[in-house]
């Protein structure tokens, strides 16, 4: 009975997907996914996108709600610099981007879990690196633990 | 000290007799020895019940916000350092005009923790105190204890750069130069070389115990908006309740929000009734900020706020 | 030049990709357009294909979009099974007769159920699917047509030829079927008619040797096309006619029909080693056990990005190339055939291979002799419609045009830009006037949907196989029901088929639903089509909602169908979440300033500027140079002999006349702001004369669009001794001195040089033609000098071919070599760099190396993007390519105009081009101008920021986040009091980037259609 339920565990464990939320902007990335699609390349399926005009619309606190909602991992892309449809919103968005993973990661958040790309429209092949990059990581590190909504604190002591 | 405050309500008194002001705020003698409390002066009879020590941690920027916009006439605030800063932020952020205000430098020497002498007399009640060269001696009934000065500083103000206002109108005696560079801060430097998991633990641990009772943002001269994004429910951003993560996550985005902006005033801490760390972060986003984008907060008020502004160049060795 | 015309109707004769795109844009312009197709849907051939090079988009899918706004788009009849009768009278005052065959459907009764062609007893061979399948007598020509409804195939249907059966009629319960239908002739008078009648694939019946027909495992390439189709017959699966197995080897041969002087054919088709290429990585991707294997003269991958699809073929994919002749197909064991060619060195061999694909060129369509009589315009020798040197898009008959492949074989934006630069010559023949309105179509009124309770509609897209093959589409139209606020849901094969539009339309009013979700492919694509869909049924367009799990799901997790699916759902659910949230949004009305600024006087520019002129806009063309011309200036003969000099000057004079045109010559760009129909440029002009130091004051110019034609310029060569040697020289320079060079014994031409390697990887596409048309002069004024032309591949493509062959007649060698064996130079005497030059070469028929001693080495550089395009495109806020080259909008459907509204290129600033394609680009971004200077006012977008004055402290990081100076600080006054100081955003300005947005400490400032509360329902709705 017990054996039966450790496998069972160790079972789910090996079948557990990260899902991973990526924010892509309309212009470069998300064309840069479809384009992953259009050429047939394959990546893993762990993300959901939510398509922004612009890497500049991600405010913070959305990483911070995703991972808060249990996600195991979050992706912002955008257009390189000096690509941005919006001239500079990548620019704006990526002094943002510095100061919260700066922020997170100084409070002892895992650096896989928030993650930023520079993808463009004619990326396909870079879109799917990025994910399967992120992904992996993701993996890596396991279910997410910290900032999730109703978790426990973590076990280990200051 | 008693220098200073003479020359405080000296020069009040004349700029209200002048008419260069209307209104200055200041502080005035609290409820206790160790306390002040912010008081307004239009009247020059007033003007002596001004006071200034190491009492006087209250940022009273925030106060502008609230008679400094009136068309009524200049206003004059005492300023330390960050209060100073503060003021550079709030006419660099539109909230006054800087013609609007006066500044009145003052010297500072720091200010007093309470949280800090509370634990050094076990909690009795001071009835006095005096400075004595780098001592405070704290003198009760039944008690007099003598103390390092520096052990009963705020933190922010053991690390301060700037104790005089890098833009006044004047100034009482004469300004401190700011520090070359950023002082030592030991408790930092060791903090960061913990291991991730260990400051993990250590902010579960320091957040876990907030209340959320938001003394902390309503002490914060930068918190001013109208309604914090904490209070909106359109969208309802977090949850308000205790729930760790919507503790960690109300104060991830506080500091968020004051990036860049942050004068390190540790008005935050010692509003704190449960002695959270809440300078920790601040200071690194701060001190992050200054290396990255060379960009301290309240130093010039003609300067574009970093998270309002860019650089082709900024550095993105974390974007893949 | 004027015409007088009192006729705003325009004739386009047939609805492939060109005449569609003709349509669209002359009705773009205000024109009544009659769009007449022999067949019952438009659409053309590109709905035949699976895919299209070099993006490998989905054929089907990009053309939908615009069969349906050609359907829907009120300034466009469509008359399908129609043809010309005749067309009399002149320019502006046509006579235009045309038939409607019977269809004996009544097409606004047919439903398209389909239940007529079930019970019909006929079956007849499909012609869409080039007969591969049967249909019946009643029919709908494809899955996705256009229109919808069925028709009857008269020489087929029991009634119509015996009088006996009628099931059809007793099916159909819409009473839809009408036997006594009769053919209609209608008279329309047209201003202008524009012939898009497109080609014929070969038919290979003539290379008895290729033994098509004879074996069953020799097909055609548009058969094979259609084998890929996940909608064709054979959904998609590669199998052998002969025993329905799964080919290994496929060999495809190329130019069966191309490139032939026997069979007349010595022209190129220019698309088939492309789709070759193409079908050979779609069939490696549908089945990893195909090994396919091109056998070619020459690989003529000469379009933008074709080489780089070429290269990644070969290295990705492994297609294999074998550059051989093939001269016999015979049978081999077990259906296979053997191939039977000689290699490249000379040695005869054979090969055996599962599946032969024959790449059939393209040819005059059957009835373009007719057609051609009818319309009283002149033919080419191969049966094209083209005659009048240097408008390539003229006919003889002033008023009628020609388009996509009628006028030459071309590919897919060749035939757009050439449909958009036909419509800039029918303009000046229409009775146009600037349009009044935004949209000619009227919509039902919006119902007032604010304070209802979300009632959505899910409708969850198989794309034929194309999701519904990887992805559990019933499942997840099922899941999605249980979703709150879902009160309909529903899987379609194509949401985006008019059937299925006319669906959702049905199902709004049905379920009274006021928020809309399609998961199909992707809304870059897809979105405007539905958001019409939903103004159709009287919803504001902004309450729509699409979750991407096409491109971004079942394509790029095709081997995990059970993830995939998981993914579907979540994104739905996340779909479902934002639509919830969703509320009507307005479109603020923008005035067009009816001007345009032209950047570069060169051909394309000073083209560009004349069509926009002769339609009555003003121009203002900008040179950098203190002359107008560009590269024209620089080339004194062209292939077919028409004179480029007077064409650049009867351009220049023609420009110089113009009273629309101002010319600014040594004209500095200082810059560009605004946006569509408000531009403003700021250049500064500086004086000619050197004494005048002191600098000319900046120029403004307000405008609504902008034409970027900065041109290409021949690189400098950094090999073959080039600037080391004064017996090397380009092509360039060999054009200025070729009439009077010294005698020469020896020319060596090396093609290629800076091209197809390295940075450089594209084909500069004139190089081969120039270094073709030079040989050729220097052998007509000196047939006793040698030239050998050295080249990787020759790429005279379309008619250009036939000056290939010219030139080998007239002793021309061709030598070809490759990049491992590139052409090694040295003089003869090593102290003299000047003396003769060794040409030390690898010749591969003889397999030794050879040398050549040439008195002169002519090298055909490289075309090279202007270093000056990057600060343009920042300007613009336009996009380069890789190589510097200005991206546009799509690779295929869109080939002048770019994602930002109102900027539009032409010429060699979007590629190498010759000068005919660089006239036809030129006009196609003159027409899509002047789709936008046409109109008083057009519609900014709905997605714009908004403030929440209480939330505002008037903090000011908005209006600095802002790119676009769209926001800023306004004070609130009660009285003469300053109340309060909050931001206030110019709908107007505003690009909808939301980059205020997310800087906003207070949740002031927001942006509509991606709201904070829109993106937390997403992300908060599929939590664990």
């Amino acid at each position: 009975m017990i054996e039966a339920k450790v496998e069972n565990t160790i079972g789910r464990h090996k079948d557990w997907q990260p899902k991973i939320l990526a924010f892509l902007c309309n212009w470069c990335s998300y064309a840069g996914a479809d384009l992953a699609g259009v050429s047939r390349i394959q990546y893993p399926p762990n993300i959901r996108v939510v398509r922004i005009p612009c890497s500049g619309r991600v405010n913070p606190i959305f990483i911070l709600k995703c991972l808060q909602n249990g996600f195991d991992g979050v992706l912002v892309s955008g257009c390189h610099p000096g690509d941005c449809h919006y001239i500079s919103g990548n620019y704006v968005a990526r002094r943002k981007f510095a100061v919260l993973k700066t922020l997170l990661e100084f409070m002892g958040l895992e650096p896989g879990r928030v993650q930023f790309s520079w993808v463009s429209a004619g990326e396909g092949e870079k879109f799917a690196q990025v994910v399967t990059k992120v992904t992996e990581d993701v993996k890596k590190l396991g279910p997410a633990r910290k900032l999730v909504r109703n978790l426990e604190p973590t076990e280990t002591k200051y | 000290m008693a220098d200073v405050e003479q020359v405080l309500r000296e020069t009040v008194r004349k700029l209200l007799q002048e008419q260069k002001v209307c209104r200055v705020i200041g502080y005035a003698r609290g409820s206790s020895a160790l306390r002040s409390t912010p008081v307004f002066i239009e009247d020059e009879k007033d003007a002596d019940s001004l006071v200034f020590d190491i009492t006087c941690g209250n940022n009273l920027t925030q106060y502008l916000k609230k008679c400094g916009k009136a068309g009524d006439g200049r206003v004059g605030i005492v300023a330390k350092g960050c209060d100073g800063r503060a003021v550079v932020q709030y006419i660099a952020e539109g909230q006054v005009k800087r013609e609007g205000i006066l500044i009145i430098g003052i010297p500072c020497e720091g200010v007093l923790d309470h949280r800090k002498a509370c634990d050094k007399t076990q909690g009795r009640e001071v009835s006095e105190y005096r400075i004595e060269g780098e001592k405070v001696v704290l003198k009760g009934k039944d008690f007099e204890v003598s103390l390092d000065k520096f052990d009963v500083l705020s933190d922010s103000c053991r690390r301060c750069r700037y104790p005089s206002p890098p833009v006044h109108d004047v100034f009482i005696t004469e300004p401190k130069e700011a520090a070359s560079q950023e002082p030592e801060c030991k408790e930092f430097d060791e903090f960061e070389k913990l291991d991730a998991s260990e400051r993990w633990a250590f902010f579960e641990n320091e957040f876990s115990k907030c209340i959320r009772c938001y003394a902390c943002r309503n002490a914060c001269p930068m918190c001013y908006c109208e309604e914090c994004f904490v209070d909106q429910s359109n969208p309802q951003w977090f949850g308000k309740s205790t729930d760790l993560s919507d503790t960690m996550i109300f104060h991830i985005v506080r500091v968020l929000h004051t990036a860049g902006r942050c004068v390190d005033c540790g008005a935050c801490e010692r509003a704190c009734p449960l002695g959270i760390n809440l300078g920790l972060l601040n200071k690194k986003v701060e001190k992050e900020i200054q290396e990255r984008f060379g960009y301290t907060s309240g130093l010039d008020p003609d300067e574009t706020p970093a998270m309002a502004a860019f650089d082709e160049e900024d550095k993105q060795e974390f974007i893949l | 030049m004027s015409v007088k015309s009192s006729s705003k109707s325009v004739l386009v004769v047939g609805a492939g990709i060109a005449g569609i795109q003709a349509a669209l844009d002359l009705a773009e312009l205000g024109a009544d357009v009659h769009l007449l197709e022999q067949t019952p849907s438009i659409g053309g051939r590109m709905p035949q294909l699976d895919k299209t090079f070099p993006t490998n988009d989905c054929s089907i899918c990009i053309l939908s979009p615009k069969m349906s706004e050609c359907a829907r788009h009120p300034g466009i009849t469509l008359h399908i099974c129609s043809s010309l009768v005749s067309v009399e009278g002149t320019a502006g005052d046509f006579n235009c007769r045309i038939k409607e065959h019977a269809r004996y459907v009544d097409p606004d009764k047919c439903v398209g159920c389909g239940v007529c062609a079930e019970k019909c007893p006929v079956k007849v061979a499909d012609e869409f699917d080039v007969e591969l399948r049967q249909r019946k007598a009643i029919y709908r020509y494809f899955a996705q047509s256009i229109p919808s409804n069925y028709v009857i195939d008269a020489a087929h249907c029991l009634q119509l030829t015996k009088g006996v059966c009628k099931l059809c009629e007793k099916a159909c319960e819409a009473d839809a079927i009408n036997f006594k239908d009769k053919d209609k002739f209608i008279d329309l008078n047209c201003g202008a008619v524009v012939l898009a009648s497109g080609i014929d694939p070969h038919n290979p019946i003539g290379y008895g040797q290729y033994g098509y027909k004879a074996y069953p495992n020799v097909v055609t390439s548009i058969e094979f096309e259609r084998m890929l189709s996940a909608s064709g017959p054979q959904k998609g699966h590669v199998v052998r006619p002969s025993d329905g197995k799964e080919p290994g080897r496929v060999a495809f041969i190329q130019c069966v029909g191309s490139r032939d002087l026997e069979r007349k054919h010595d022209y190129c088709s220019s698309v088939c080693c492309m789709y070759a290429i193409k079908e050979a990585v779609i069939a490696k991707e549908h089945s990893k056990g195909i090994e396919p294997t091109i056998f070619f003269m020459d690989i003529r991958a000469f379009g933008k990005d074709f080489d780089k699809y070429y290269e990644r073929a070969e290295s990705q994919f492994g297609v294999e190339f074998t550059r051989a002749r093939v001269a016999k197909v015979t049978p081999a064991d077990d259906g296979n055939l053997r191939l039977h060619f000689t290699r490249e060195y000379g040695k005869r061999d054979s090969e055996v291979f599962d599946l032969v694909v024959l790449s059939v060129g393209l040819e005059p369509r059957e009835d373009m002799a007719e057609l051609a009589d009818k319309v009283d315009v002149k033919l080419d020798e191969y049966g094209f419609c083209r005659a009048v040197p240097f408008e390539p898009l003229n006919t003889v008959r002033p008023g009628i045009f020609a388009c996509g492949a009628a006028n030459g074989p071309k590919d897919i934006p060749e035939s757009v830009m050439s449909a958009s630069g036909a419509v800039a010559g029918c303009a000046r023949f229409l009775a146009l006037e600037r349009q009044e309105k935004v949209s000619k179509k009227e919509f039902p009124e919006e119902k007032d949907v604010v304070g209802e309770r979300p009632r959505i509609g899910v409708f969850v897209c198989h794309c034929g196989i194309n999701i519904a093959g990887v992805v559990d589409v019933k499942d997840v139209a099922g899941f999605a029901g249980t979703l709150p606020n879902v009160e309909y849901t529903e899987d379609v094969i194509y949401a985006c088929s008019q059937d299925c539009l006319d669906t959702i339309k049905e199902k709004i009013r049905e379920h009274n639903l006021n928020r809309v979700l399609v998961a199909a492919c992707t809304p870059r694509t897809h979105e405007p089509l539905f958001r019409e869909t939903l103004r159709e049924a009287g919803l504001n367009q902004y309450l729509f909602e699409m979750a991407n799990i096409r491109d971004q799901c079942s394509w790029a997790h095709m081997h995990e169908p059970e993830l995939a699916t998981a993914k579907v759902k979540d994104l739905v659910e996340m779909g479902v979440a934002k639509a919830r949230n969703l509320f009507p949004l307005q479109k603020l009305p923008i005035e067009i300033n009816p001007k345009a600024v032209v950047v570069g006087g060169g051909l394309s520019g000073m083209i560009a500027s004349l069509a926009m002129a002769d339609a009555g806009y003003e121009v203002c063309l900008l040179e950098k140079e203190s002359e107008l011309g560009g590269n024209l200036a620089g080339i004194r003969n062209t292939l077919n002999g028409a004179d480029p000099r007077e064409l650049l000057h009867s351009t220049i004079l023609k420009v110089e006349d113009s009273k629309f045109i101002t010319v600014h010559r040594n004209a500095r760009l200082q810059s560009i702001e605004g946006y569509i129909g408000h531009f403003k440029t700021t250049f500064e002009v500086n004086s000619q004369k050197p004494e005048a130091k002191s600098k000319e004051p900046s120029v403004e110019y307000d405008h609504g669009v902008v034409v970027v034609a900065t041109g290409a310029r021949e690189s400098e060569p950094a090999e073959y001794l080039y600037g080391k040697s004064r017996r090397v020289i380009t092509q360039l320079e060999l054009e200025k001195r070729i009439a009077d060079l010294p005698r020469c014994k020896t020319v060596v031409m090396i093609q290629c040089v800076g091209s197809r390697e390295g940075e450089r990887l594209y084909c500069s596409r004139v190089c081969c033609g120039q270094a073709i048309k030079n040989a050729t002069l220097m052998k007509k004024m000196r047939p006793g000098t040698d030239v050998y032309v050295l080249y990787r591949d020759i790429r005279t493509y379309g008619l250009a071919e036939k000056y290939y062959g010219q030139a080998r007649d007239l002793g021309v060698v061709f030598e070809r070599y490759d990049l491992d064996h590139k052409p090694e130079l040295e003089p003869v005497d090593k102290s003299d760099p000047d003396s003769k030059l060794k040409v030390k070469l690898v010749d591969f028929l003889l397999d030794k190396k050879i040398v050549i001693e040439a008195d002169l080495v002519v090298l055909s550089a490289a075309m090279d993007a202007p270093k000056e395009n990057e600060q343009l495109a920042k300007m613009l806020k336009v996009p380069l390519n890789k190589e510097g080259f200005f991206l546009e909008a799509h690779m295929k459907l869109r080939p002048v105009d770019f994602a930002t509204d109102g900027v539009f290129m032409c010429g060699l600033a979007h590629s190498p081009k010759n000068i005919d394609e660089s006239i036809t680009q030129a006009k196609a971004a003159a027409a899509r101008a002047l789709g936008v200077l046409s109109r008083k006012v057009i519609e900014a977008e709905g997605t714009v920021s908004w403030v929440n004055p209480d939330r505002c402290t008037g903090c000011g990081v908005c209006v600095k986040a802002c790119a676009y100076a769209a926001v800023e600080l306004k004070e609130m006054t009660m009285g003469s009091k300053v109340v309060k100081t909050v931001a206030e955003v110019n709908e107007a300005l505003c690009k909808g980037c939301g980059a205020c947005a997310a800087s906003c400490r207070s949740g002031a400032i927001n942006l509509k259609g991606f709201t904070d509360d829109q993106i937390f329902e997403a992300v908060s709705a599929i939590t664990t």
